[in-house]
């Protein structure tokens, strides 16, 4: 009897130190994991409306390049960034921005007007006026921004 | 399953001896205050753990340290929790290894055989102001600054090779880039590999000679 007793009471410790372990590691591990992969989840910060530029400046059919410079938070640092977006129309009233960013691995895109393509240097792909994938690697179609003409300035929507 | 790897281990590690050695040890009948120096590895454990959680963000530069420290605080899910938990983790730390040295001290604890436990204590309680004096510098606010030009200017005082002492603690005659760049290679890497080392040979010594027991008024 009074060894079974001992008995008993010696697994209740042991259990209940691997218990509180248990609890204690948790209470470390899930801070933990969630500040270790915090930043990774959040998503870009608000977009808003960038002002590209003069409408004017697009010639019809004819993709143009406009630079905006924007202000990107990463981390504690603000950066200055240079938006690249490529304007195009065929009637001079709607408008079409697609990123310059090529969709195969994030290379910049170019519009070379001889041969009415972009191209990208990386691994030759070919992307035709309205931004569709014409030949090479890449997956989709390059990604387009929401864009606004207001008293014939250009805005995009981006962050 | 479970025990059948933990069998498979068992033979060609031994594991289970080295458990047993570790936690099926004999100790005399003895009182809370023999948990001090337990309570104080664990403590140390959680500034190894947050510290280094820490180091995912913090960036010891002039010029990214404070900013950096803030972000963690305010922008990092469960940052103030890490930061907290390291902050008055040292505290804690201070105060526990004191108070841990006085149960050895009342004790007589530190007598034959266990001088050299004594020693490596008095190494691992120098190592705890060490962390403390290092990592106050490192959020680079006007507080860190301050303490830290303080600090090294008492260290200064030193006969003869003060001034000597204070340049080597600053990199420098003036407090810096350098400055912060030294305390924070202090603060994680020379005085965690000097604590591990320290603390090992401390449990070994607790282990291989056996807990001292209460002192008792015939002995
Ligand atoms: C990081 C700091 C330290 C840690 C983690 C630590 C850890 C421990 C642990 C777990 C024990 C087992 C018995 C007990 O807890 O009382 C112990 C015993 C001991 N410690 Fe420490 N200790 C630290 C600092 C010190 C300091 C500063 C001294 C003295 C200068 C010291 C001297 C001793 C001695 C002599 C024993 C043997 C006591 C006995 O056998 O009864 N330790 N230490
Ligand atoms: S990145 Fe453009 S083709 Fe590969």
């Amino acid at each position: 009897m009074e060894e079974s007793q001992d008995i008993n009471r010696r697994s209740f410790m042991s259990i209940a130190t691997w218990a509180i372990g248990a609890l204690i590691s948790a209470a470390f591990a899930i801070p933990g994991v969630a500040y270790i992969i915090g930043p990774a989840l959040r998503g870009r910060e608000a977009q808003e409306w960038i002002r590209l530029g003069s409408t004017s400046k697009v010639e019809l059919n004819v993709p143009t390049l406009f630079k905006a410079r924007i202000q990107r938070k990463t981390g504690w640092i603000v950066n200055e960034e240079e938006l690249a977006v490529y304007v195009r129309t065929d009637n001079g009233r709607d408008f079409v921005a697609m990123s310059n960013i090529c969709t195969h691995l994030g290379c910049r895109v170019r519009w070379i007007s001889d041969q009415d393509h972009f191209f990208c240097p990386c691994h030759n792909a070919v992307f035709d006026t309205e931004g569709n994938v014409a030949s090479g690697p890449p997956p989709r179609a390059l990604d387009r921004f929401e864009v606004k003409a207001e008293d014939g300035q250009l805005y995009v929507l981006g962050g | 399953m479970a025990s059948r790897l933990a069998n498979w281990l068992d033979e060609r590690l031994a594991w289970r001896q080295v458990w047993d050695a570790i936690f099926l040890r004999k100790v005399p009948k003895i009182n809370w205050l023999f948990t001090l120096g337990s309570a104080t590895l664990f403590v140390g454990v959680n500034q190894a753990v947050t510290g280094i959680l820490l180091t995912l963000y913090y960036v010891p530069t002039p010029d990214h340290a404070y900013n950096s420290v803030q972000y963690i605080t305010t922008e990092v899910t469960a940052g103030w929790l890490i930061r907290g938990l390291h902050h008055w983790g040292a505290s804690a730390l201070v105060v526990l290894t004191v108070l841990h040295m006085l149960r050895v001290i009342f004790h007589g604890a530190y007598k034959y055989p266990r001088e050299v436990t004594w020693w490596t204590g008095v190494g691992l309680l120098l190592i705890v102001i060490g962390f403390g004096f290092t990592g106050y510098l490192l959020p680079w606010d006007q507080k860190a600054y301050w303490a830290t030009t303080v600090g090294t200017r008492i260290a200064e005082v030193t006969p003869v090779i003060g001034n000597w002492i204070l340049r080597i603690m600053r990199g420098g005659e003036e407090l810096s880039a350098v400055t912060l760049a030294r305390f924070f290679g202090v603060h994680i890497w020379v005085l965690p590999a000097t604590v591990l080392l320290l603390v090992g040979a401390h449990l070994y010594l607790i282990i291989h000679i056996g807990i001292s027991a209460v002192p008792k008024r015939e002995e």
